[in-house]
């Protein structure tokens, strides 16, 4: 077995492929990453698997072969309690990301990760106490179920950590939004698809607006345009057109919008033709703030922010910058400082930054489809009250 | 509350408002190139001063004018003449004359001279035998003949010779004309963001790059030399050099003649491990799994010994990374400074725009924000090292390379 000192870890995810989440994550915590300037290896081991669905493709099984000392766990329970009947590891990570899932009418992906979540809490209900534990992306499709997981994490006073890389990684330029800023409007400029990368892009926008004065107050109402009504929205200034175009100065994956140049600034025109199916996200903060997410595939392949901050007149911009493995890289190395912030949570107990923050970002994601739902309408949002302060310092990577 | 940057981000669109209000009539730029076409050098960076470029959270219109183009080949896919056409410049058959703007006198305010890509013959170290110095001189000749000379970009180094390289540099000198030249691994954004200290005791500096000889090798020797240059004492010169390749590169690593430590805190910053993270997307520590001569066919070592005593090694390890990253020690400290020097994907390589920048600062205000000698000293280490391959790896004395120069006290990378 394994040092006593060192935390032991369950990892629950749906499937484990090659560049899935759960590979990013848990290959982490197996094999070490760069940080720092060395190949660091977590003060923690990972010592029980369960994964929902195994496929053709999968890598888990290789994986618990080079790693005897991880076992893998036909169900959640034994994942939790290494076989035994209580609590047996001091943190849990929760991974419900890709595998074969069914949508629903909204075209939401049902990824279980309340469900998974539900059979975590019921094994710490069981043996009386409760660890840490992290939830990748979102909370669950579903706000009701979402909410419900806050709560319970709050009833059994567990450190709870989830959310997207996009908060931590690299920012080109490396720059933080100023505690106490006044920020009028912010905006981000993303590329993926509904229910998916919209998330991210929300997260982008959070992790900068929350640090505002006042700290979060939450959202309003929630209006989503898409094709046509995006255009049409586009053309009459419903977003600020010059924060857009700041956030599209910071991409480095600008299509070019003519042929035979490589780096050219794209007209409306442009946009139209290389943009098949835009989508944005408006909405409004109890304290005034309003903020743009826009999904804009075809045009870029990168995060961009962008806002009006103590007053300027001058965007102030930056990139959450992804080294995707999509041909630009061959390391998902994002997933490193989410790790990273991973250890914390498991060495202290206590998350690194407010779970209220992807509350937010995940009722958000779901009001922002709900608002699609219902034919691009105005979608209240009494139900996203959610106040909570920032951390002061700085967790986003820059060493 | 202002913080440094976000000053930086406001006091930047400032002085470019000041800039555009301040009605100067815009600079007249010559582009001397050896082929515009698609992803070439000259594209990419001639059409900066053409369309802009993303520069400090604004889409940045130089004031400055392209007025003349020489390209010296046109093959397939040549743009020139629809640039041209489209931006209103000239396209001329001579150097001369493009300068001349086809009059008798010199007609523009700075000169563009991009000689990368196109068809040239290679000599028998393996270098390119791009017309940089020949194209250079034609220039000259012009300053001379008109009695005025204009600041002068070269493209990456000054010339595959270090002899004409120096004549370049020495010819600048004389006519009192501000140049500026090299790679775009100095300028690029850092990850992390980080800078030696001014003045600081490095006691070993290493550099990781990839993507084989008279190319890459000479970015990754930059990347090297924009960082040791800031040592104290500033850059002294060269005083030998070894090439050496194969097996003796990974004996070399076990003989401690360049640190292990270095080398996987190098690799740390790489996002693109090749082995196994290509065949299930796993992390790898490539030094200690000993992977690396697995992935590594054809590994070279560049060793560089300074004049005053520094030791740096530079790695080209094709097959293992396909990235740019360094790593160094400081005296008297344990504590490793690493960083990869990110280079932005094709086709925006948004970082040539970074180094557009500098040579538009340069045009602006007559002065280079950083000294050529570095480059002049890059293109040296490189044809030594390449000399050294020649005559079977021998480590070369190098007393030609006593190229003495200060680091610009403010840091010229992309933060802003």
């Amino acid at each position: 077995m394994s040092n006593s000192n060192r935390p032991k870890l369950a990892a629950v995810v749906t499937t484990f492929f090659k560049y899935s989440h759960a590979q990013h994550i848990v290959d982490r915590f197996l094999d070490g990453y760069g940080w720092n300037g060395a190949h660091h290896y977590p003060p923690m081991d990972l010592v029980s698997l369960y994964v929902d669905q195994v496929g053709q493709n999968d890598l888990s099984r290789e994986r618990a072969r080079r790693h005897p000392t991880m076992k893998i766990c036909p169900s959640i329970a034994d994942a939790l309690t290494l076989g035994g009947s209580k609590l047996a590891v001091d943190g849990v990570v929760l991974v419900g990301e890709h595998g074969n899932y069914p949508r629903n009418e909204k075209g939401q992906t049902r990824y279980p990760r309340h469900e998974f979540f539900e059979k975590i809490v019921k094994v710490f209900r069981t043996s009386g106490h409760a660890v840490p534990v992290f939830n990748d992306k979102h909370l669950s499709w579903n706000w009701e179920w979402a909410r419900q997981m806050y709560d319970t994490s709050r009833e059994l006073r567990f450190g709870f950590m989830a959310g997207s890389s996009l908060p931590v990684t690299w920012r080109i330029p490396s720059v933080e939004m100023p505690l106490g800023s006044r920020v009028s409007e912010a905006l981000c400029i993303g590329y993926g698809g509904v229910d998916s990368y919209d998330f991210h892009a929300l997260e982008a926008i959070q992790c900068m607006v929350e640090r505002r004065r006042g700290g979060e107050t939450g959202v309003e109402s929630v209006q989503a345009y898409r094709g046509d009504n995006f255009w049409s929205a586009l053309r009459e200034g419903v977003w600020p057109r010059q924060l857009m175009d700041a956030a599209l100065t910071r991409s480095h994956t600008l299509t070019p919008a003519r042929k035979d140049f490589t780096d050219i600034f794209p007209t409306d025109d442009d946009m139209r033709r290389l943009v098949a199916d835009p989508v944005a996200y408006r909405y409004e903060h109890a304290d005034g703030l309003k903020c743009t997410m826009l999904l804009m595939s075809g045009l870029v392949r990168d995060f961009n922010f962008a806002a009006y901050v103590n007053g300027s007149q001058d965007p102030w911009s930056t990139q959450m910058y992804l080294p995707m493995p999509d041909g630009r890289t061959t390391l998902a190395n994002f997933f490193s400082p989410l790790v990273n912030n991973m250890e914390k949570l498991f060495l202290t107990g206590r998350a690194p930054y407010p779970i209220e923050r992807t509350l937010l970002t995940t009722g958000l994601t779901a009001a922002g489809i709900e608002s699609l739902y219902l034919g691009q309408k105005r979608f209240e949002t009494p139900h996203l009250a959610i106040h909570y302060q920032p951390t002061k310092e700085s967790t986003f990577w820059r060493t | 509350m202002l913080t440094r940057r976000t000053f930086l981000q406001t006091s930047l669109r400032a002085s470019a408002a000041l800039a555009a209000s301040g009605a100067a009539a815009p600079k007249r730029i010559a582009i001397i190139a050896t082929v515009y076409r698609l992803q070439s050098h000259a594209q990419h960076m001639g059409d900066r001063f053409l369309t802009g470029y993303p520069y400090g959270g604004a889409w940045h219109k130089p004031n400055m004018r392209v007025v003349s183009l020489y390209v010296d080949q046109t093959p397939e896919g040549d743009l020139s003449a629809a640039r041209a056409r489209e931006f209103g410049f000239q396209v001329y058959p001579t150097i001369a004359e493009a300068l001349r703007c086809g009059g008798k006198q010199l007609a523009v305010d700075a000169v563009l001279l991009i000689a990368e890509h196109g068809d040239y013959p290679h000599n028998d170290k393996g270098q390119v035998l791009y017309p940089r110095y020949e194209f250079f001189e034609q220039c000259v000749k012009v300053f001379e003949e008109d009695r005025r000379a204009v600041p002068v970009y070269n493209d990456k180094h000054l010339s595959y010779s270090f002899e004409k390289a120096k004549a370049m540099v020495d010819a600048s000198r004389r006519l009192h004309f501000p140049m500026l030249a090299g790679s775009s691994i100095p300028v690029t954004w850092r990850l992390p963001a980080l800078e030696l200290p001014l003045d600081c005791a490095i006691e070993e500096a290493l550099m990781v790059g990839e993507g084989g000889s008279d190319a890459m090798d000479f970015h990754a020797l930059e990347g090297l030399q924009c960082m040791v240059e800031r040592r104290r004492g500033g850059e002294t010169g060269v005083k030998a050099v070894q090439l050496i390749q194969g097996d003796a590169v990974w004996q070399a690593g076990e003989a401690g003649r360049y640190s292990k430590d270095l080398l996987t805190a190098a690799l740390s910053r790489s996002d693109t491990p090749l082995g196994l993270t290509v065949t299930d997307g796993r992390t790898q520590d490539l030094v200690a799994s000993h992977e690396l001569p697995k992935l590594v066919k054809s590994p070279a070592a560049y060793f560089i010994e300074y004049r005053d005593g520094l030791k740096a090694t530079m790695l080209m390890l094709d097959g293992a990374i396909q990235d740019f990253n360094f790593a160094a020690r400081l005296k008297g400290s344990q504590e490793m400074w690493s960083t990869q020097f990110l280079l932005t994907p094709d086709p925006n390589v948004t970082y040539s725009a970074c180094l557009m920048h500098k040579a538009e600062q340069m045009f602006e205000t007559g002065v280079a924000p950083y000294p050529v000698e570095r480059t002049l000293l890059t293109s040296g280490i490189l044809e030594s090292c390449l000399t050294s391959k020649l005559r079977d790896n021998a480590r070369l004395e190098t007393p030609h390379l006593q190229v003495a120069y200060h680091p610009p006290r403010v840091s010229q990378f992309a933060q802003t």
